[in-house]
C-alpha cells in the first residue's frame, strides 16, 4: 500500500549497515542466528541476503519496506519441522525479494 | 526434492543442488542482467557483514557514557533502552545491565554456563570467553585470572563477577582515562578494546592509541 516514490535512490559507497537490517526486521523476521553468529546452511544464503541488501538499496526499497514483505513470506511458507531454519527463513527471503521488486517494478510501469 | 529426472549418461550436475539455491542463482543472474546487482557488490556486502558485528558497538556506547553524563545515567538504569537509543538491537529476548567501573570498584563478566555475551555490542564471543577454564576459574579466583590477562587490581578494590544468562546480558563501563578532557566521542571510542567491556582489561591510555597493540 505505502509507497515511498521520489525517494531511495541514494547510492551510498559503504554498504547498509548489518545492525540497521537486524533493526528493520526487529520483532517481523529476524535474521537466523546462532549466539550472534549469522546462520547460513548453505553457501546461497548468504548470498540471498547480500544480494537482497544491494537489490533494495538500488532500486530505492527501504528494509522497513522489505520486512513486511518478509513476514508475509514467511507466515505463507508455514513451518515444517522437517526444514532447516535457515533454509526456510532465506526460501520465504527470496519470496519476499521478488515480491517486492515486482511491485516496485509494476509502480514504476504503471 | 524428488529424484524423478534420470540423468544417466549426463554428468553436469555434479552435487546436487537445492531448489532453492537454483532459484537463488536464477534471481541474482536476472538481477544481475537488469543491472540491479553485481557478484562484486554481493561479495562486498556478505564480506562486510561477516565482519560488521565487533567490539566497535560497545565502544560507541562506552564513549558516548563518558562523554555524556545523562546519557551515562540513563545507560546505568536501563542499558537496553540505552543501547537501543543508539539502534544496537538484539536485546529484545534479554536484558542489557550496564556495570560501570569506579576507583573501588572492579567488573568482570563471564559466562559460567556457557557463552552468553552481548554480541549485538561485543560482536562474537573470543574463545578464551568461552573456554572452560576462564568460566570456572573466573569466579573462584578472578584476581588471578585478570593477572594472566596482565591486570593487576589494588587489594583494595572490589572485584564484582558477574554471571551472564540467556536472560541477562552484561557490559563493562571502564574508567575513563585521564587526559583525555574534550575528546570526541569518536575519539573516545577508540580507546576502547574489547577486554575493557568485559573486565579483563582496562580502556587504554591516551597515548597508546595508534601503537597498534591489539588486546
Amino acid at each position: 500500500m505505502s509507497r515511498s516514490d521520489g525517494r531511495g535512490d541514494r547510492l551510498k559507497s559503504v554498504p547498509t549497515a548489518l545492525s540497521d537490517v537486524d533493526r528493520a526486521l526487529a520483532g517481523v523476521a529476524p535474521l537466523p542466528r546462532s549466539n550472534g553468529e549469522l546462520v547460513f546452511e548453505e553457501p546461497w544464503q548468504g548470498r540471498a541476503l547480500g544480494m537482497a541488501v544491494v537489490a533494495l538499496e538500488r532500486s530505492g526499497i527501504s528494509l522497513v519496506e522489505f520486512s513486511r514483505y518478509l513476514s508475509e513470506a514467511v507466515a505463507r511458507h508455514g513451518y515444517d519441522p522437517d526444514e532447516p531454519a535457515a533454509t526456510a527463513y532465506y526460501t520465504a527471503w527470496l519470496d519476499a525479494l521478488e515480491a517486492a521488486l515486482a511491485e516496485r517494478a509494476a509502480e514504476t510501469l504503471g | 526434492m524428488t529424484e524423478h529426472h534420470d540423468h544417466d549418461g549426463h554428468h553436469h550436475h555434479p552435487q546436487e543442488r537445492s531448489a532453492a539455491e537454483l532459484r537463488a542463482d536464477a534471481l541474482e543472474a536476472l538481477l544481475a542482467e537488469k543491472g540491479l546487482v553485481s557478484a562484486e557488490a554481493i561479495d562486498a556486502v556478505v564480506s562486510y557483514y561477516e565482519n560488521d558485528v565487533g567490539p566497535q558497538n560497545g565502544a560507541r556506547v562506552v564513549a558516548r557514557a563518558w562523554a555524556d553524563p545523562e546519557y551515562r545515567e540513563r545507560l546505568l538504569a536501563d542499558g537496553t533502552a540505552a543501547v537501543k537509543e543508539m539502534g544496537f538491537t538484539g536485546f529484545e529476548l534479554n536484558t542489557l545491565v550496564a556495570v560501570e567501573n569506579t576507583p573501588g570498584v572492579h567488573n568482570v563478566v563471564v559466562c559460567t554456563l556457557c557463552s552468553c555475551y552481548p554480541w549485538p555490542l561485543l560482536g562474537l564471543p573470543p574463545t578464551w570467553y568461552k573456554s572452560a577454564p576462564y568460566r570456572a576459574r573466573v569466579v573462584a579466583e578472578p584476581r588471578a585470572v585478570l593477572e594472566e590477562f596482565g591486570l593487576e587490581l589494588a587489594d583494595d578494590i572490589e572485584l564484582r563477577v558477574w554471571d551472564s544468562t540467556a536472560e541477562v546480558r552484561y557490559l563493562v563501563v571502564p574508567a575513563r582515562p585521564e587526559g583525555t578532557d574534550g575528546w570526541s566521542e569518536e575519539e573516545l571510542a577508540r580507546l576502547v578494546p574489547r577486554d575493557a567491556m568485559v573486565g579483563t582489561g582496562l580502556a587504554h591510555a591516551p597515548d597508546t592509541v595508534g601503537s597498534g597493540e591489539p588486546f
